[in-house]
């Protein structure tokens, strides 16, 4: 499945430019220090955490995406630096569990 | 531990400057000033912050005014929960006498909704020295929230639990590096109080002079001591 498929499929709200790519799986943290440890490219990484590491590590990891559940705002500075980085950041108005599970029935596990 | 007991304890063994930083509330620091001067101890202010991020940052002031104007900006963003006292227990504001003013109803060990950034930059406008909280723990700290210091906070030092060796743990994190690492005992029994300290050499024990050991510069300076004061039990692993 694709960044572009999945945000249509869980009807995402993309608020970066989308870097379409294909998605190998996904992690689902709020600790940055637990994607630096376990996030791997191309993986979609589920959180409600909005510091503007966030940006930093999913560029640093190579992740396909990133999903802010539970509605929450995204700051400026954590889009402007997502923009610098290429970094393609949705906003889920659902949780983290109902967005984790859906995801996980379109198959990407 | 009460200001009283707290400040008789630190006399008894030997701690001329300390600071009481209880989470996310100044409401025991009036009581903290009389019991300190009572003991013979200099009294900082403290509060331990806990970020949006649930990173724990450490801001200590001189003035009592200044740290209860801060606790209460950072009360203004405290969510509204309840504490529930069968878990977390109670939350007691007491006077310098022991005697109890009140029970905080509010949980005190939320993340308060302002992000590290914010809190930092405000803690040190109103005249903190700002430190980074027990940062090699792998909850509530910067590190563990953010991975790494982000560039550019405004923050004064680091602190490291007893268990942390801080030559592996600056090996282990470049962002730390240049960042002076302080030891404090971040008591939460009173057994534990001193069981390590930072020694500071500086002409008067306030927020500019400890800044300025914290630097190595004007002459002052800090060391960070890894071992408990004398007659203290040696801590365990957890």
């Amino acid at each position: 499945m694709t960044v572009a498929a999945m945000a249509e499929a869980l009807g995402l709200q993309a608020v970066t430019a989308v870097a379409d790519q294909e998605i190998v799986g996904a992690i689902a943290t709020d600790l940055i220090s637990d994607v630096l440890a376990h996030g791997e490219p191309g993986m979609v990484w589920l959180t409600i955490q909005t510091h503007r590491n966030v940006a930093a590590v999913a560029s640093t990891q190579e992740l396909a995406a990133v999903i802010v559940t539970g509605d929450r705002p995204v700051s400026r500075e954590l889009l402007a630096l997502a923009e610098q980085q290429a970094v393609t950041i949705f906003v889920s108005e659902d949780d983290t569990y109902g967005t984790s599970g859906r995801l996980y029935e379109l198959g990407v596990h | 531990m009460s200001p009283g007991a707290v400040a008789a304890a630190l006399a008894r063994r030997g701690v001329t400057v300390a600071a009481l930083s209880d989470h996310n509330s100044g409401g025991n620091l009036a009581a903290w000033a009389e019991a300190a001067a009572t003991a013979g101890v200099k009294p900082l202010y403290g509060l331990e912050v806990r970020t949006a991020e649930e990173a724990d940052v450490l801001t200590v002031f001189d003035e009592l005014g200044a740290a209860l104007d801060f606790g209460q900006w950072v009360y203004d963003a405290l969510p509204d929960v309840p504490c529930d006292e069968r878990v977390f227990g109670v939350q007691v504001q007491v006077d310098a006498q022991e005697n109890v003013l009140g029970f905080e109803p509010r949980l005190l060990i939320s993340g308060i909704d302002h992000e590290l950034e914010v809190v930092c930059q405000t803690a040190r406008e109103r005249g903190a020295l700002v430190i980074g909280a027990h940062v090699d723990r792998t909850v509530d700290s910067i590190l563990s929230q953010l991975g790494w210091l982000p560039e550019g906070l405004a923050i004064d030092a680091v602190e490291v639990t007893r268990f942390a060796d801080e030559e592996a743990l600056c090996a282990e994190h470049p962002s730390l590096a240049g960042v002076p690492v302080v030891r404090f005992s971040d008591a939460h029994l009173m057994a534990d109080i001193g069981y390590q300290q930072t020694e500071f050499w500086v002409a008067e024990p306030t927020v500019t002079e400890l800044r300025l050991a914290l630097r190595g510069e004007g002459g002052r300076s800090a060391r960070p001591v890894r071992r408990a004061l004398a007659g203290l039990r040696e801590p365990e692993e957890t």
